[in-house]
C-alpha cells in the first residue's frame, strides 16, 4: 500500500482539460465515481471529483481481443509487459475548488501533468465550517465511502431560498425530509408540513415526537389525534374564494359567482352558495352554474345539505376550528414544526388546506417587512410533497396560486418551499431556477435528471453518470450556499434519533397544588 | 340528576368603587338561583376569586353563601383557576375546603413521576366528579401531559370532568391570541366537561369526550366583555338538558362612535344627542370611540359633561374606551434614536409651536417642556414624606410657570 505522507496515493494526473482531469488509477487501488481526491498545485491543494471512469491499456485493442482469444478459446496465459503496467483504469475527473489555508475558492488552474492524486484526508475539509445557523444534512460522502465530516448549510439561507429535493421512489426522500425536520426542530426554523402518508410525525413509529424538543413539534390531524395534539378542524368562514386559486378549476362564471356571494355574504358566503341565498343583485347566474358551483363546494368541504340545513362530515365546521389557521401561523412564527396529517384527504383538500395556512403566513410576513419587523421572525418553509401537484406546469397554466407566489417572490419575506418530486420536468424551469438549493437523490429517468442539471445552481454538466448512479441514502447538493457540488449521506433516521436520545431522561415534574 | 355549572366568578376583579362588589352580587344572586332550582349539587371551574387571598369584606360575603349551601346540603365541587390557584398550594381556597364549604377536586397521586387523578364521588347522586385546576400562562398543560388517563377512561357511571383552560379547537377567533391546548389532551369518555378560563359562552357534544361546556363568567370582568357578552350567567344541566340561566344586575347601554372627520365638540354632541332620550336607569354606559379626529386632540372631548350628562340621567356607572382615538395633530413619529432621552427630545422638536402662547418662542417652549418632564419625573427622596415630596414638586413646577400652586 503506497502512503504518501498522511495521504493513500490513488493515481496520477496524466491529462485532460479544465473540468476534464484524467488520472490513471494505481494498481492495488479503487477509484469510485463520485470519490473525491486531492492533488497539489502552486495555488494550494486541488479538490477533484470522478466523474466517469474508463479502461486504459498499453496493448492495442487488437492485441487485447486476441490475449483475451488465447485464454477464452486456448487456455493459454499470454502476456505482454509487466501486469501492472498493461491494463489500468482511467478516471475522468472535475475540479471543485482549490484549498488554501483552510479556505476554498473557485479552481481556476489545472494541477501539473504527473501531480499525484491522493485520497482525502479529513484535515483537507476544515474549509467546511459551521455556518451561523447550521441544518445539518448529512455525512460527506467520497464515492461510496461515508467520510466523518459533517455538511451543515445555513438552515436561514436555503429554507428561504427555497429547497428542491428530486429523487426516484425509493431513494431516500422521505429519510432525508425525517432528518431535516429532526435536525431543525428547536432551532427556530419555522416549518410546515403538509404530510400526505401521515409519515413524519410518527404516530405508530419513531418520529418526531420523540424529540427532546418535542414542544417544538405541532400535529394536527383529523383521525383520532394521539393525546396532546390537534384535531384539525377548519372553520368555513376562514375560506375565502381566493383560496380555491390553484385548487379546483372553476369556470369563470363559477368563480363570479363565488366571489359575488363572498362579497355580498362575507365569512358567511359559504353557507350563503349552499342554501341558496338570495343576492341582492338579484339573480345573476344561471341555475347550472349554482347547482355545480354549490355541488363541488358540498363535495369538497365534505358538507351534507339535508331538511334545509347543513351538516358539516368533515375537517371543514361551522362551529369550531375558528382559530386553527392563525394558531399554525403562530406556532410557525415561533419556531415550530407544524405537521399536518393530510393522508385522510383528497388531494384537492390537502392543497385547500395548505393554500389557507400559506396564504395567512405570507400576509403576515409581508406585513412584518412592511412593518420593518421581518428580522424577529424565522424563516418559514413550507414543504409540500409531490411539488408538481401545485408548481406543474400543466397547473400553471390553469391560473397562478400562492405556491408560486411564494416561489417567485418568497424569500424576499423569509418565506419558503420545501418541494419534494421524482418529476422535477413537470416544474417550469424559471421555478426550478428559483430553488437555490437542490438536494438530488438516485434519478434514472434522463429527462428528471436533465431538468435538474439545467437548473442547478451549480455546473452539473458532467454529473449525468453520478446522478444516475446515487444509491440508496446517497445524494448531491448543489446550492448557492455550499462551496461546491456536495456529495452526502444520509443517515438511518432511526441512527439520527438514537443518537440525539444517547443518556436523555425525562425531567421528574412535581404536582405541588395537588389537594 | 341536576346540578349548576358556574366559573370564572372572579369576585373582586373590578376596582372601581361602584362595581367593587358586583361580581360578589353575581355569585350571590347564582347561589340563589342554585337553591331555588334545588340543584344537588355546584360545579366551580376555577377563578371563584380573583386572587389566591381575596379582600375580607368579599371573602365574608361568599363564605356566607358556602354557608347557605352547606346548610341545605348542596355540595361544591371546584378546581383552582389561573387567577386564585397558588404554586405553593396554599390559598383561601384550601382554608374554606379545610372548613367544609366544599371540596377541591383536583386530587391524586404521583406515580413514576405521573398523574393519576382521584374520582371525588358525590353522596346524593353518584356523580363521580375529578378534574385538573389551571395556572398563569396556561401551565397546567404539563399537567395533563403526565396525566394517566386509563384509569379515568375505564370508570363507569356519570363522569364530570372540571377544567380551567381553553381549547385550541373550540376557541372563537376574538380569542386566537389566549394560550389554550388541545382538546386531546382531556381524558375521554366523560358526560359532561365543565370548563372555566375562556370567557364564552358556548356548548358543544364532541365526537369521543361528550358535551364539553363554558359558561362564561358570572359578570363581565372588563369593559369588552361587558360590551360583548352585556351580563354573565352559568349552566344548569339536568339529565341531558343545558340550560344557560343569565345573571342580570345592570342593564347596559352601549355606543360605539367612529370619530373620523369629527371635531371633539361634535363627537360631545353626538354622545349627547344618543342619550338624550334614553332610560339609564340602573344601567352600565359603554362608550368606545375610534377614529382620527378633524381637529384637536382626543383629550378635547369633554368627557367630564358627557359623564355629568348620564349620571344625571341616573346612569349606574359609565365607562369610555378612547385608546383608538387619534389626532390629527400628534400623528405617528419614526426615530432611529439610540436612548430615551434622544427619543423625547426629538419628539419635543417635532411638536413644538403646538402650543399657542404669546412669547413663548420655540427655544422658550423646548426649555419650559424639558424643565416640566424634569421635575415631574423626579421622585420621592429617602426619609421624605409624600406631603413634603407632594409640596416640593407644586414648588418647583410653580417656579417653572412663573406662578402659585
Amino acid at each position: 500500500m503506497d502512503i504518501v505522507g498522511e495521504y493513500m496515493l490513488k493515481g496520477q494526473i496524466i491529462s485532460g482539460e479544465f473540468g476534464r482531469i484524467i488520472a490513471r488509477q494505481k494498481s492495488g487501488q479503487s477509484i469510485e465515481i463520485g470519490e473525491l481526491l486531492i492533488a497539489d498545485s502552486s495555488d494550494g491543494k486541488i479538490l477533484m471529483q470522478v466523474y466517469d471512469l474508463i479502461y486504459g491499456s498499453q496493448i492495442s485493442q487488437q492485441n487485447l481481443e486476441m490475449i483475451s482469444g488465447m485464454k477464452l478459446e486456448e487456455n493459454t496465459e499470454f502476456e505482454l509487459f509487466d501486469a501492472n503496467l498493461r491494463s489500468y483504469m482511467l478516471a475522468m475527473m472535475k475540479s471543485l475548488v482549490t484549498i488554501k489555508d483552510k479556505n476554498a475558492f473557485v479552481s481556476k488552474a489545472l494541477p501539473s501533468v504527473f501531480s499525484e492524486v491522493k485520497e482525502i484526508n479529513e484535515n483537507d475539509l476544515s474549509f467546511l465550517t459551521k455556518p451561523r445557523n447550521p441544518l445539518f444534512v448529512g455525512n460527506l460522502r467520497s464515492g461510496s465511502k461515508v467520510l466523518d465530516v459533517p455538511i451543515y448549510l445555513d438552515g436561514e439561507k436555503v429554507f428561504s431560498h427555497h429547497i428542491l429535493i428530486a429523487g426516484t421512489t425509493g431513494r431516500g426522500k422521505s429519510v432525508l425530509v425525517s432528518n431535516l425536520l429532526w435536525n431543525a426542530i428547536g432551532r427556530n426554523y419555522g416549518i410546515l408540513v403538509l404530510d400526505p402518508h401521515d409519515e413524519y410525525y410518527g404516530r405508530n413509529k419513531i418520529g418526531l415526537k420523540d424529540h427532546p424538543n418535542k414542544e417544538n413539534i405541532v400535529y394536527y390531524t383529523s383521525r383520532n389525534a394521539p393525546i396532546g395534539t390537534n384535531t384539525l378542524r377548519i372553520n368555513l368562514d376562514i375560506i375565502k374564494p381566493f383560496h380555491f386559486e390553484g385548487v379546483i378549476d372553476f369556470s369563470d362564471a363559477q368563480r363570479q359567482c363565488l366571489n359575488i356571494y363572498h362579497k355580498e355574504f362575507g365569512d358567511k358566503w359559504i353557507e350563503a352558495v349552499i342554501l341558496e341565498k338570495d343576492l341582492g343583485i338579484g339573480k345573476v347566474f344561471k341555475d347550472d352554474t349554482m347547482a355545480v358551483v354549490k355541488r363541488r363546494l358540498l363535495y369538497l368541504l365534505d358538507l351534507e345539505f339535508s331538511n334545509s340545513q347543513l351538516f358539516c362530515n368533515g375537517v371543514f365546521q361551522l362551529n369550531s376550528g375558528f382559530a386553527t389557521i392563525s394558531d399554525i401561523c403562530k406556532h410557525l412564527e415561533e419556531g415550530r414544526i407544524a405537521v399536518i396529517d393530510t393522508s385522510n384527504f383528497s388531494g384537492a383538500v390537502e392543497l385547500l388546506i395548505g393554500s389557507l395556512i400559506a396564504n395567512e403566513v405570507f400576509n403576515r410576513y409581508k406585513f412584518y417587512k412592511m412593518n420593518g419587523n421581518l428580522n424577529d421572525k424565522p424563516v418559514v418553509s413550507i414543504v409540500l410533497e409531490e411539488a408538481p401537484r401545485v408548481l406543474g406546469k400543466e397547473v400553471l397554466e390553469a391560473g397562478p396560486n400562492i405556491f408560486l407566489t411564494i416561489a417567485r417572490e418568497g424569500r424576499k419575506f423569509k418565506v419558503g418551499l420545501t418541494a419534494i418530486t421524482q418529476l422535477p420536468s413537470l416544474i417550469p424551469r424559471e421555478i426550478l431556477a428559483n430553488m437555490n438549493t437542490k438536494i438530488i437523490l438516485g434519478i434514472e429517468m434522463k429527462p428528471e435528471r436533465q431538468a435538474i442539471i439545467e437548473s442547478a445552481s451549480q455546473d452539473l454538466s458532467d454529473d449525468d453518470r453520478t446522478i444516475a448512479s446515487l444509491d440508496i441514502g446517497e445524494a448531491l447538493i448543489t446550492s448557492n450556499f455550499a462551496k461546491f457540488v456536495t456529495p452526502i449521506s444520509i443517515p438511518y433516521f432511526e441512527d439520527a434519533v438514537k443518537k440525539t436520545l444517547k443518556g436523555k431522561g425525562e425531567i421528574a415534574m412535581e404536582f405541588s397544588e395537588l389537594g | 340528576m341536576k346540578f349548576a355549572h358556574l366559573a370564572d366568578c372572579h369576585i373582586g376583579s373590578w376596582r372601581d368603587p361602584k362595581l367593587r362588589d358586583t361580581s360578589t352580587l353575581a355569585f350571590s344572586k347564582a347561589v340563589d338561583k342554585c337553591i331555588k332550582e334545588e340543584v344537588d349539587f355546584i360545579l366551580i371551574a376555577g377563578d371563584l376569586f380573583n386572587t389566591s387571598f381575596p379582600r375580607l369584606d368579599n371573602l365574608k360575603a361568599v363564605v356566607m353563601k358556602f354557608k347557605q349551601l352547606k346548610d341545605l346540603s348542596i355540595p361544591v365541587y371546584i378546581v383552582p383557576g389561573s387567577h386564585d390557584y397558588s404554586p405553593s398550594g396554599k390559598t383561601i381556597l384550601d382554608v374554606l375546603e379545610e372548613a367544609g364549604l366544599f371540596v377541591n377536586v383536583f386530587k391524586g397521586t404521583v406515580e413514576n413521576g405521573k398523574l393519576k387523578l382521584n374520582f371525588t364521588t358525590d353522596k346524593k347522586t353518584g356523580a363521580k366528579i375529578t378534574g385538573i385546576l389551571g395556572k398563569r400562562g396556561a401551565l397546567e398543560k404539563a399537567y395533563y401531559e403526565k396525566l394517566i388517563i386509563d384509569n379515568l377512561e375505564k370508570e363507569d357511571g356519570y363522569k364530570i370532568f372540571l377544567f380551567h383552560s381553553g381549547i385550541d379547537e373550540l376557541k372563537p377567533k376574538e380569542m386566537e391570541n389566549i394560550i389554550s391546548q388541545p382538546l386531546s389532551l382531556l381524558p375521554k369518555g366523560f358526560d359532561y366537561y365543565a370548563g372555566g378560563h375562556v370567557h364564552i359562552v358556548d356548548d358543544k357534544q364532541i365526537e369521543g369526550y361528550g358535551r364539553i361546556a363554558y359558561p362564561g363568567p358570572l359578570f363581565p370582568n372588563s369593559f369588552a366583555e361587558l360590551e360583548k357578552l352585556e351580563r354573565g350567567g352559568f349552566y344548569i344541566v339536568e339529565n341531558e338538558n343545558v340550560r344557560w340561566e343569565p345573571i342580570q344586575i345592570y342593564n347596559i347601554a352601549k355606543l360605539d362612535v367612529k370619530c373620523d372627520h369629527m371635531t371633539p365638540d361634535e363627537i360631545k354632541n353626538d354622545i349627547l344627542t344618543h342619550f338624550k332620550n334614553k332610560e339609564l336607569n340602573n344601567t352600565v354606559v359603554l362608550i368606545r370611540l375610534h377614529g382620527i379626529l378633524e381637529s384637536g386632540k382626543p383629550s378635547d372631548i369633554d368627557f367630564r359633561e358627557i359623564f355629568n350628562f348620564l349620571y344625571d340621567k341616573s346612569a349606574y356607572f359609565v365607562m369610555k374606551s378612547s385608546h383608538a382615538v387619534t389626532s390629527k395633530d400628534f400623528e405617528e413619529i419614526k426615530t432611529d434614536a439610540g436612548n430615551v432621552e434622544d427619543i423625547e427630545s426629538f419628539l419635543i422638536k417635532e411638536h413644538l409651536g403646538q402650543i399657542k402662547l404669546e412669547n413663548l418662542t420655540l427655544e422658550k417652549e423646548e426649555e419650559l417642556i424639558k424643565s416640566l418632564m424634569k421635575t415631574l419625573s423626579a421622585e420621592k427622596q429617602e426619609g421624605e414624606t409624600v406631603p413634603d415630596f407632594d409640596r416640593r414638586v407644586r414648588e418647583e413646577v410653580g417656579r417653572i410657570l412663573e406662578m402659585e400652586l
